[in-house]
């Protein structure tokens, strides 16, 4: 009973269209933030930064912009880890060479993500479903073997990788874990408001419409060329500032496999497990894949057997494998749906009907 | 149900030898017709006989092989369908072609899609133009939602919907276009006569209202009768009858071929 | 001249090694339409059942033909439970779905082969023979260098292609499992028993899979990147084609030549490694101007 929406009536369509036209919804993101911005922060200790927060928040930036392309958009793309390899590169290089502050070179990353998304993109227009992603793929290969062989994108190292000091925004070092994690915090939330307000205007309508159908989309006046390349273009610079924040904030040096196919595969997971199509589950399915290792690593210990390292990531692979199958099956909306599910519970708990 | 005399304008819309083939199998024969503006035309015939994809020629679809389309005076050798939609042509399918991943008003919404302009960077904050867009848009939307009576869908996914209101939010999303030409592939398939006379009543306020042009695929010959001001006839891809209701159920061919004798 | 017929010799019968595990793959998408991602943990699966068998079973009186029924027989079950647990559920799903599920298939098989049966490189000696021979000494001066073993994978390959034409061609269960690929519900509505199919043809993709992993095995050892050529089997089917088992076999010929030739040939200009992305690039291209591969069959959509 806490979660009914009786009561509350819109008098304007633009209060009707608000993203959270339901009160206890704002109730809940109110409290996320408070979590978010003041809780973790007093209560965290920088191992919990280091393990959890900060791959979660910058995991969680790559799957909204994947969702964006295969959830909103239904462009297959298995190319996340060239993007995010893109982003890192470009970042990197035009910090080293142009010696520009380093929030702008993050952003240049994502630029440079977009370019090479909008190429990756290409193919799109003739190609649907899991052709494209095949084709990504293509791509996605190619670009490993660029960053692993021409030298010029790691500064001619010998030794192919590359390490970064601590980010310095106008003297401001961003060198402890609790800076990172409000840095990283912060891109989270802006980004997610822009997502949000591009999912339900125009464009974010116009991807839908190619997904679901894109000859009548194309019929009604959606061109598929602008629909799916601007998708391309957004997701990938979406994935190219995470890109650049994971080898930046999170890695802190990195070689060219850092960006390999195994990192494609996991942010599809986590927008599949999260949920297709939902903003919010791309933040669920971040979490929840970089917390099942974890997880998986203590639990023998708590259960108080123990295992080899080998055998945890067996496990983990069949317990991944597993969880794909049964959210396909069951539950092809995700943890997103899930967490509806559980807020309609709450109409009428504690009463049982 | 009668039609009251309307005034018709100048040739909307004209075919002239349109002929397609797939592979072997052709379509469409040397078709020629007009249809003039405000009127209401229905392309009849059996199964099969080209009806469809003469639509889809008209709308950009179907690329023919020989002749040409020539609308609001300007020839095409082919149309393109975005083009067909930013010229004021809007149509409904036979197998409905809504999105089904999206609510009704949605749906709707995207037909409103190339009277959007609003900016990229003001889509991101959803600030000004845009956002006054939305509304402004959201506004000519219920308006059609009204027109149609499907105010207490307005939210639902349409994937969730029975058949008879998805074909009348397809419509919806057609009329969201303000078109002046409007395309409907056998909008009554599958309708008890309840949702037909509905459907006959909407084509013909929408005909009335707004004056738009409509060309109108149908099997049930009552419809067609009563709604339309001409009549095209198709069969195994060519024209074998084009004029009045009357002269069309008086014409022999096309009982032979189609409607039949009652003994 | 003779290192370029070496050359591509060499390539070619690593193509034909591709096709053998492109097969597998053609079989699932031919007869249910679904691309089998997890074919390639399929191969490693079948590969590892066998060889640990073998070793498990070496002092019994016909250690190789036990541990064939037995790993027959696992994969027989695997096309069970994976008809159960994956395809019945997901019935009616787009194909995209059912891909992921298959990706899903793939990391649980890899994961449960390497918890039962370890992680090690394991040796698989079955006798054939592995040294290298001269052919075609008639034709060029000495002949030509060839491995004994690539030789048997090739006259294995041709085998299992005939095989598999004419039962796909000829035979009732062939032409139900093309009809099953066309349209699910149409070939239940006329009686075609949908799970059973399956089973089988997951099962012919197993022991298919199992040919590719006893000879892959026996040449690169078995390992944890046999699940890998899943990855290079992909360009060849889009060259071939999705739905033919001859595209499947030209298709990895193409590919296996052509990358062993790029990399003699173009590879020393932009410093090595050609052969890690030429088989997709290659892909790319076809599938912007011929998606369908040389032999596959057109999709139209109606509207």
């Amino acid at each position: 009973m806490f979660y009914r929406e009786a009561g509350q009536f819109k008098t304007s369509y633009q209060s009707d269209q608000a993203v959270f036209p339901i009160f206890q919804d704002r109730v809940f993101i109110a409290l996320w933030l408070l979590l978010a911005f003041v809780a973790v922060p007093l209560l965290a200790n920088e191992y919990l930064f280091r393990a959890i927060f900060i791959p979660v928040i910058i995991m969680a930036l790559a799957a909204i912009g994947l969702n964006l392309l295969v959830g909103y958009c239904g462009q297959v793309s298995l190319g996340t880890g060239a993007f995010m390899a893109v982003g890192a590169y470009a970042a990197y290089n035009f910090m080293i060479r142009a010696d520009l502050n380093p929030l702008i070179c993050f952003l240049l990353g994502g630029l440079s993500a977009t370019c090479v998304g909008v190429l990756f993109g290409i193919p799109s227009l003739r190609i649907k479903g899991f052709y494209l992603a095949v084709a990504t793929l293509a791509l996605q290969f190619f670009t490993d073997w660029t960053f692993s062989r021409i030298d010029w994108f790691t500064n001619y190292t010998p030794s192919g990788s590359i390490a970064v000091q601590p980010v310095e925004v106008f003297g401001f070092a961003f060198d402890s874990p609790l800076k990172k994690y409000f840095l990283c915090l912060f891109v989270l939330v802006i980004f997610t408001v822009i997502a949000k307000n591009i999912v339900r205007g125009r464009i974010g309508r116009s991807w839908m419409a190619t997904r679901d159908m894109d000859v009548a989309a194309e019929i009604i006046g959606i061109r598929p060329i602008y629909a799916k390349l601007s998708a391309f273009a957004v997701s990938s610079f979406y994935i190219g500032v995470a890109g650049a924040l994971w080898a930046y904030i999170h890695l802190g040096s990195w070689e060219p496999l850092a960006f390999d196919i195994n990192v494609s595969f996991s942010v599809l997971f986590m927008v599949i497990i999260g949920g297709l199509g939902s903003i919010v589950g791309g933040m669920l399915g971040a979490a929840f894949i970089t917390l099942l290792p974890l997880l998986l690593n203590q639990l023998p210990v708590w259960l108080g057997f123990s295992m080899s390292t080998a055998m945890v990531s067996h496990l983990e692979f069949m317990i991944f494998g597993a969880l794909i199958i049964f959210f396909l099956a069951v539950e092809p909306l995700g943890l997103a749906r899930l967490w509806q599910l559980a807020k309609e519970k709450l109409r009428l708990w504690p009463f049982p009907h | 149900m009668t039609i009251t005399q309307r005034t018709l304008g100048s040739t909307l819309l004209k075919v002239d030898n349109i002929s397609l083939a797939f592979g072997g199998v052709k379509a469409l024969t040397d078709i020629s017709f007009e249809v003039k503006e405000h009127e209401i035309l229905a392309i009849i015939g059996p199964n099969g006989a080209g009806k469809s994809s003469m639509l889809n020629v008209i709308n950009g679809v179907y690329h023919p092989n020989n002749g040409s389309v020539t609308y609001k005076g300007v020839q095409r050798k082919q149309m393109r369908p975005h083009e067909a939609a930013s010229q004021g042509i809007a149509r409904t399918f036979q197998n409905i072609a809504l999105f089904k991943g999206m609510s009704v008003l949605d749906n709707i919404m995207t037909g409103r899609t190339l009277k959007m302009k609003a900016g990229f960077l003001s889509q991101c904050l959803y600030f000004g133009r845009a956002r006054d867009e939305e509304i402004e848009h959201r506004l000519k939307v219920e308006e059609i939602i009204d027109f149609l009576q499907i105010q207490s869908i307005r939210k639902t996914p349409v994937g969730r919907l029975p058949y008879g209101l998805q074909k009348r939010v397809e419509l919806g999303r057609a009329l969201a276009a303000e078109p002046e030409l409007l395309l409907l592939d056998e909008p009554m398939a599958g309708m008890n006569i309840e949702e037909k006379e509905d459907m006959s009543r909407f084509v013909l306020d929408v005909n009335d209202e707004f004056g738009t042009t409509i060309v109108l695929i149908e099997h049930d010959m009552g419809v067609v009768m009563d709604l339309s001001d001409r009549v095209v006839v198709l069969d195994y891809g060519k024209k074998i009858g084009d004029g009045t209701p009357d002269e069309i159920r008086n014409n022999q061919e096309v009982i032979d071929a189609y409607l039949g004798v009652s003994h | 001249m003779g290192f370029f017929v070496e050359v591509l010799i060499s390539g070619l019968m690593a193509g034909v090694l591709y096709s053998l595990v492109a097969l597998g793959f053609v079989l699932i998408f031919k007869a249910s339409g679904v691309f089998n991602f997890a074919q390639g943990a399929m191969v490693l699966f079948a590969a590892l059942t066998f060889v640990r068998l073998l070793d498990i079973l070496k002092d019994t009186f016909a250690p190789i033909m036990l541990s064939l029924l037995i790993t027959i027989v696992a994969m027989v079950l695997l096309a069970m439970a994976v008809e159960r647990m994956v395809l019945r559920p997901l019935v009616n799903q787009p194909g995209i779905s059912l891909f992921m599920a298959t990706l899903g298939i793939a990391y649980f098989l890899d994961g449960f082969g390497q918890t039962i049966w370890g992680s090690d490189i394991y040796t698989l000696d079955i006798g054939i023979p592995k040294e290298s021979i001269f052919i075609l000494e008639s034709v060029f001066e000495g002949g030509v260098l060839v491995a004994s073993e690539d030789l048997i994978a090739t006259v294995v390959a041709g085998l299992l292609v005939v095989t598999l034409a004419i039962f796909f061609q000829k035979t009732r269960i062939g032409r139900a499992l093309r009809a099953v690929a066309d349209d699910h519900q149409a070939a239940q509505s006329i009686g075609i028993p949908l799970n059973y199919i399956w089973v089988i043809v997951w099962t012919v993709a197993g022991l298919v899979a199992l040919v590719a992993g006893v000879i892959w095995g026996s040449k690169l050892g078995v390992q944890f990147s046999l699940s890998l050529i899943a990855l290079k089997a992909l360009p060849v089917l889009i060259l071939g084609g999705f739905e033919s088992v001859l595209g499947a076999v030209i298709g990895g010929l193409i590919i296996g030549a052509g990358e062993k030739l790029s990399e003699i040939y173009l590879g020393p200009y932009v410093g090595g490694g050609i052969e890690y992305w030429f088989a997709y690039m290659l892909a790319l291209g076809f599938l912007m101007f011929r998606p369908q591969g040389l032999f596959g069959e057109v999709h139209i959509d109606r509207v």
